[in-house]
């Protein structure tokens, strides 16, 4: 008897040959997509594939973030060319307007005299920003370009010291930056608001098309695009940035990488756009420069590019030097 | 010359964590550093998958691609390490890798993430093998003792295997076979652009 | 081979520079960070090539150093029952690194998070140092001597006023087999049988309620023969959390054969993840479903009839039992559905072998040995008992939970099983060469001394309830049935955390008049209460900071080799209890038959007196040698029948030996893979049941019909063998002169009493396996066992019930006394009608992989720690959204005593049903909300703390065991 159950036991323990019924596959994979048809799922549909961790690091429960490629298709490829194309253009451009236009000259000459265009605040103000954008704009594009084009030249070393420096000048520089768009607002947002003239000015192209020079105030469509495109770009680079140097604090990691696209590109387009700006303002034109340096401008020079603001300005001063009773020289 | 690569083995693994202080008492890993981390998808419900993840070791490997000092480097092995001296902790490769690999030892602040640290494959780092410094910068170097990574040597199940792309997917394939069911290698069409098939 | 970029090596030249100022210390531990890039809190400095030994100034950070030479030591690791070999790497006497274990047949080099983070126990962090005295609410380090004096001269003050039995002397676990041994005799030699440790809590109902059926209460099989299951049920079990390595076995056995792996939980566990099948049921109605499968069996004849005829008493008595519990009335009571039901059974009784699985889910209820008798019962039944592949596969829990009940650190018996009664004294006074009259002479009475102690579950209890020398009238029965209460506690390797009715215990901690923790770790108790005075803590070695031998739960016993010196100032368990013994008066004559040069006990000589005396459960083949032979020879065995491979050293042996290993280490028995297996010779590891309970009940014989051990030369069942026994059937004289020599001097005029377990030569266990019999002779199996208060189990609602219409139909023991003290039933039971309204979720308790126990030792690892940072409680999305409660949100959970309540995180997840909740035991630290860290002394904290679930967990025992009820109880959750 006990060999016949012996022999049933081995019989059982033969394996699958006796019919029984198969075991199903595991609740782990039954009737679920593979690994591979997730992964291809996500990456389509920009996705992440993620699920629970037992540390606090919530950015560890993302498993597989396939977004991830897509930013570095970005980072290595059309960032590279927008930021290429918009410097490298950009100074193309000018240096082809410089050769072909030349240096913008005074029409009527050099007065003699000035008059005041920008105050100490105003001028201390504009350096603050200015100086913390180029080397902002400078370390910048040291982390995209510097690789190919640094790096082999100074070695890695090197390189990697002035890069980590940059990259805490950069991190630094964003508060005073900040700060200084910030106050540029306050001072000039007034004279900066669009107007039915600046059209005109447009038409011209600010004297390059047509003859003579268009009509502007303190500030002309140009240098009010300047303006906008320096508060609203420069914001949503200091804020897209903030969200960068404090990672994770307010969004994720999708969060993040947006926040670095619209970063990198508007800052690119940016750098490229005060290229013209420090072109124009310095080699471009003759006594554009005096203007931030020293603050006064010569007449001559203001009446050709700022009309109406040398009226505005000369009225004040009359008014100023006149006292309200005086009679004209003479009258009595 | 041998491609290394990891492959989970989702039908196994139990998250009983193993591989994740296996690693940690290797290389000393400081606390806040999870080089290794097992994600459970469908948490509590049928259907639960766990999955051990760290570094895969991409052919191709985007963290590399947008370093912007260009600290990385691939071993003869195919194994994908960087130089700690010569990072400069700005995040980027945590941005681009898409298995979260890249741990940093501080968060936030003005950039100030210190040198970023990950999975080395047990394969060290630039510095000699087997010397001190090797260690106390990337942890242990068990490639050059002729070992497989301790994670999946460690794994409780034997979910979690390590070793030439082709051995272990062999093994994979075989265990498929046998039992009649099979997940797939988590990662392996992101990091290796293989479809591994069930 | 790496490929080295050029431009690397300037960095390396730089930075090795660097390190070179290392050894002078020359450079600061922040600037080191910096160079590392590793920063961040969690390294400590860094010492020199090689590392330095942790001194009390602080632990070095071990850096391996390449030159120096590289010793491997093995040993095991202390964290669970399956018995993983942990290979330690040393050097210059620091612990610098572990390697996976390749050839040890039962981890084959795998651990799990615990195992691979063992080195930093030793590492020690955040261990006792040093001795500490409690003075005035203040920590001051005291010397070892000092220490042990002031103890031993209260424990003898405490004697002297109130007893031998008003010392509560808790053991544990995680002691080797050598520690547990001497704890016991220890306790013996004091004069009390209060003597206990973890199994209390864990596997006691297990033990009671399948040695009350077959014989002994253990695992019947191995995790590594579960891989030829064909049908596999894991009731009560979380082995994907609790024992991650057995899943390699389990997981490998369900691929290969193609198994069924079915779980039934009430919680979709990890392991229920993994399965081809998952049933829910409501926790606390293991019996209804186990009867549900029975009576699908039953009805479709499934049963193995044969087998039942031939090896079971009593299927009779279950078959009426059965019978009432149809499919609608187990849905009724259970919730689990009549037709998935009857699909498990079938595939267990029909798709053999089987194999039960089973750990706390089944033991921690009121009804705890009775679930284990039902689910004992559903294996005999289906003829799934004694062969490959089947069995009760009962997971233990710690280290060596087996071994120390193996060794008696339980209050109802002495080592090896043998009981209290005089019998037993009079076997263990031979085998530790003292008089009988002198133990009794230890004891208060004889009465007590044949009287089973108090379990640490009601521990506190006899502290607060007066003895019987100070009970008056108005205490009615609530009062210890000896003369006092205990007045002192020694407590050496267990939590405060894991017993229930926590906030009680706390009242008794601070009424006991002295207070001693000897553990690697502080623990609760060095905080939990108000204690200002009157504490000690002592700070005991790990087991890796020592040799000793442990029993995994398939009965192995590995030997663990010290991996290095004890760090610190801490000691190992044998030379404190030796160095406590010596003070207590009793040393020289406990520690007679033990090598102890210097008070540095030889543990290997520990073993070699067990190997002398445990002949009852066959502790007696594994010889130090034999045990060291087989770690070193580990890669010669099977990994299916863990057979050592023919021209090994270790040629037809079991891996480890396990028990029962029959006879004298000469006679080298193999040991015994599967319990119970009439296939094998009994020289090859067969066996049958035991034949414990007598020959005959009810005109009905109790001894096996028609079925014995191969090769057997009774061909039917026989009762134990005694030299009675032998003469009639006349093999006496098989026995040598030797034998017979050594039972006369022992026996005497009653040598035909000399049993198989009592007789010191080993001869009649020889001659009976020469015989090809068992020397436990040759029974049926018990379904009916007439000395427990339900021979036949039946299903009892829990204490706390969701359900209390179902009350008076199956309500839970009246009143009654036990284990010297009241033992309530049916009085707090009928609170539950009212309790249920207000505390409408059932709370249940269990592990996380990454901690283990009470926690201390495991949060205080900072690899583990990380991994789990907060208490919390899960709880179903339809209960969390009805109370605004979302994942990862503060709550406070409350529970119906004590105004119990705890503040923990929600997580929200389908994990649990609707009404139920599930908290992990193994935080502590906080209080009801109040964070206790700053009264661990300074440094020893663990780095995570957290509520403990014990402090809303409620009254409820069983009855044969006093295990506590952690499984289910009530609890209200609301937001915080």
């Amino acid at each position: 008897m006990i060999r016949i159950l012996a022999l049933l036991l081995a019989l059982c323990a033969a394996g699958p040959a006796l019919a029984q019924t198969a075991a199903p596959p595991p609740f782990t994979d039954r009737g679920q997509l593979s690994a591979s048809e997730l992964e291809f799922r996500a990456a389509l549909k920009g996705e992440r594939i993620s699920g629970r961790v037992s540390i606090p690091d919530q950015q560890a429960a993302n498993l597989i973030q396939p977004e991830g490629l897509d930013w570095r298709g970005f980072h290595n490829r059309t960032l590279a060319w927008i930021a290429g194309i918009a410097v490298l253009g950009m100074g193309g451009l000018l240096a082809l307007f410089f050769l072909v236009r030349g240096r913008i000259r005074i029409a009527g000459g050099w007065s003699g005299h000035t008059l005041q265009r920008f105050s100490l605040l105003e001028r201390a103000n504009h350096w603050m920003v200015a100086t913390s954008f180029l080397i902002l704009g400078l370390t910048g594009l040291n982390l995209t370009f510097g690789r190919h084009l640094l790096l082999p030249v100074i070695g890695p070393v090197a390189f990697t010291a002035l890069t980590q420096a940059g990259k805490y000048a950069h991190n630094f520089l964003a508060f005073p930056f900040t700060l200084g768009i910030v106050v540029m607002l306050l001072l000039w947002a007034r004279d900066n608001v669009p107007e039915k003239a600046d059209l005109a000015w447009l038409k011209q192209a600010g004297g390059l098309m047509g003859h003579g020079h268009p009509g502007a105030g303190r500030f002309n469509a140009g240098q009010k695009t300047v303006f906008w495109l320096t508060v609203f770009g420069g914001g949503i680079v200091a804020a897209s940035g903030y969200v960068l140097i404090f990672p994770f604090s307010v969004t994720d990691i999708g969060g993040q990488q947006l926040a670095y696209i619209v970063h990198g590109v508007l800052a690119a387009l940016m750098f490229a756009a005060m290229l013209a700006h420090i072109y124009i303002g310095s080699v471009g034109m003759e006594g554009a420069f005096d203007a931030m340096g020293t603050g006064q401008v010569d007449y001559n020079w203001a009446k050709e590019h700022h009309d109406r603001w040398v009226e505005a300005q000369v009225t004040k001063a009359r008014q100023t030097v006149t006292p309200r009773d005086a009679k004209a020289a003479g009258a009595d | 010359m041998a491609r290394m690569k990891f492959l989970c083995d989702s039908d196994r693994c139990i998250e009983c964590n193993a591989c994740v202080t296996a690693c940690k008492n290797e290389h000393e890993v400081p606390w806040g550093i999870n080089r290794r981390r097992v994600v459970t998808l469908n948490d509590g419900k049928p259907g639960e998958r766990s999955i051990s993840m760290a570094c895969m070791h991409c052919t191709d490997a985007p963290c590399a691609a947008v370093c912007p000092v260009n600290c990385f480097y691939t071993t003869a092995d195919a194994v994908v390490l960087h130089d700690k001296d010569l990072c400069i902790g700005c995040g980027y490769c945590f941005y681009a890798c898409p298995f979260g690999a890249p741990q940093y030892p501080k968060l936030g602040n003005f950039g100030s993430r210190g040198k970023m640290d990950k999975c080395t494959y047990c394969a060290g780092g630039p510095q000699a093998d087997d010397t001190a410094v090797e260690y106390i910068q990337y942890g242990a170097n068990r490639l050059a003792e002729g070992k497989l990574p301790i994670c999946a040597e460690m794994c409780s199940t034997k979910a979690l295997l390590a070793g030439d792309g082709q051995i272990i997917a062999a093994i994979y394939k075989e265990r498929v076979t046998r039992r009649g069911y099979g997940s797939g290698a988590w990662g392996w069409r992101t990091a290796y652009q293989e479809d591994m098939p069930a | 081979m790496l490929i080295k970029r050029n431009e690397g090596r300037i960095a390396r030249q730089r930075l090795a520079e660097t390190y070179e100022g290392f050894a002078s210390g020359a450079l600061d531990r922040r600037g080191f960070f910096r160079q590392a890039g590793l920063g961040g809190a969690g390294l400590a400095a860094l010492g020199v090539f090689g590392a330095g030994r942790a001194q009390a100034s602080g632990a070095a950070m071990a850096v391996r150093n390449p030159e120096k030479p590289m010793r491997i030591v093995k040993n095991i690791c202390t964290h669970c029952s399956v018995g993983c070999t942990v290979t330690a790497e040393v050097q210059d006497g620091v612990w610098v690194g572990q390697e996976p274990s390749w050839d040890s047949p039962i981890n084959r080099g795998t651990h799990c998070a615990k195992g691979a983070a063992v080195r930093e126990l030793v590492h020690g962090d955040r261990r006792l140092k040093y001795p500490l005295k409690l003075v005035d609410g203040q920590w001051q380090r005291i010397g070892w001597d000092q220490a042990l004096d002031e103890i031993s001269r209260k424990l003898l003050d405490l004697r002297q006023q109130a007893g031998p039995d008003s010392v509560f002397w808790l053991g544990s676990a995680k002691f080797t087999n050598e520690a547990a041994y001497l704890y016991r005799k220890f306790a013996a030699f004091w004069g009390t049988n209060s003597v206990d440790h973890q199994a209390r809590i864990c596997h006691s109902t297990t033990v009671a309620g399948v040695a009350n059926t077959w014989g002994y209460g253990a695992q019947t099989n191995s995790y590594n023969d579960i891989r030829n299951a064909r049908t596999m049920i894991i009731m009560g079990g979380n082995p994907a959390e609790a024992h991650p390595v057995s899943l390699q076995h389990v997981l490998a056995g369900k691929e290969l054969n193609r198994a069924k792996l079915i779980v039934i939980d009430p919680r979709f566990t990890r392991t229920a993840a993994h399965a081809t099948e998952y049933v829910r049921l409501r926790p606390g109605t293991d019996i209804p479903v186990i009867w549900g499968m029975l009576w699908h069996i039953f009805q479709n004849g499934w049963e193995d009839k044969a087998f039942i005829r031939q090896r079971v008493y009593g299927m009779d008595e279950i078959r009426k039992e059965v019978a009432k519990w149809t499919p609608e009335e187990v849905e009724r009571v259970s919730g689990v559905p009549g037709e998935q039901l009857k699909r498990v059974a079938q595939a267990f009784a029909t798709e053999k072998p089987a194999t039960l699985i089973w750990c706390m889910g089944a033991t921690q209820k009121t009804v705890g040995t009775a679930n284990v008798r039902a689910y004992s019962i559903l294996l005999l039944a289906t003829g799934n008992v004694g062969a490959e592949g089947t069995g009760a596969n009962i997971f233990r829990g710690h280290t060596n939970v087996q071994g120390a009940t193996d060794l008696g650190l339980d209050v109802t018996t002495l080592p090896g099983y043998y009981g209290l009664d005089e019998n037993a004294w009079r076997h263990w006074a031979r085998c530790w060469g003292v008089e009988y009259e002198y133990l009794l002479s230890r004891f208060a009475s004889k009465a007590l001394m044949e009287m089973p102690g108090i379990p640490t579950t009601r521990w506190f209890d006899a502290t607060m309830m007066p003895g019987e020398k100070d009970k008056t009238a108005a205490d009615g029965e609530a009062y210890v049935q000896q003369p006092s209460s205990f007045k002192a506690m020694m407590v050496f390797g267990h939590g405060g955390n894991t017993v229930t009715r926590m906030p009680e215990s706390l009242k008794a901690m601070e009424k006991l008049e002295l207070l001693v923790v000897a553990d690697p770790h502080p623990t609760n108790y060095s905080q939990l209460s108000n204690r200002r005075n009157g504490t000690y803590l002592l700070p005991v070695c790990t087991s890796f900071e020592m040799d000793g031998s442990r029993t995994a739960s398939n009965r192995s016993l590995q030997w663990g080799s010290k991996v290095v010196e004890p760090i610190f100032e801490s000691r190992n368990d044998y030379d404190v209890i030796h160095a406590l013994a010596q003070r207590l008066g009793f040393g020289e004559r406990m520690f007679a038959g033990i090598q102890a040069p210097g008070g540095k006990v030889v543990a290997e000589s520990v073993l070699q007196e067990m190997n002398r005396s445990l002949w009852s459960i066959g502790y007696t083949g594994q010889s130090p040698e034999r045990l060291k032979l087989h770690m070193a020879n580990q890669a010669a065995f099977d990994l299916t029948t863990l057979r050592g491979k023919p021209g090994t050293p270790v040629a037809g042996e079991v891996y480890g030996l396990p028990w029962p290993c029959w006879g004298t280490p000469e006679i080298k028995h193999p040991g015994t893979h599967i319990l119970y297996n009439t296939n094998l010779h009994v020289k090859e590891g067969g066996g049958t049941f035991r034949a414990r309970f007598g020959v005959e009940r009810e005109g009905q014989t109790l001894l096996a019909e028609g079925s014995y051990s191969k090769g057997s030369d009774i061909q039917d069942g026989y009762p134990e063998f005694t030299v009675a026994v032998l003469k009639r059937l006349g093999w006496f004289d098989d026995l040598t002169a030797g034998e017979k020599a050594s039972l006369e001097r022992h026996f005497g005029a009653n040598i035909d009493r000399a049993a198989w377990s009592t007789d010191l030569s080993g001869g009649i266990i020889r001659v009976a396996l020469d015989h090809g019999c068992s020397p436990f002779g040759n029974a049926k199996a018990r379904a009916v066992a007439w000395n427990l208060p339900d021979p036949v189990p039946v299903h009892r609602e829990p204490i706390y019930t969701a359900r209390p219409d179902l009350i008076a139909k199956y309500p839970t023991l009246p009143d009654r006394r036990g284990f010297r003290m009241p033992h309530l039933g049916q009085s707090v039971q009928n609170r539950s009608a009212e309790v249920s309204k207000n505390f409408p979720i059932i709370l249940t308790s269990g592990r996380l992989v990454e901690y283990e126990g009470g926690g201390e030792e495991t949060r205080s690892n900072k690899w583990l720690a990380e991994l789990q940072q907060d208490m919390f409680v899960e709880i179903n999305p339809a209960d969390a959204s009805t109370r605004g409660i979302r994942d990862g949100a503060w709550v406070w959970v409350t529970g119906p005593e004590n105004a119990s309540k705890a503040r923990v995180k929600a997580l929200v997840t389908e994990r649990v049903a609707k009404g139920v909740a599930f908290m992990p035991f193994h935080f502590g630290g906080w209080l009801m909300g109040e964070d206790r860290r700053q009264f661990y002394p300074a440094g020893t904290d663990p780095i995570v703390l957290g509520e403990s679930v014990n402090t809303l967990t409620t009254y409820g025992y069983d009855p044969v065991t006093f295990m506590q009820e952690t499984k289910v109880t009530l609890c209200q959750i609301r937001s915080a």
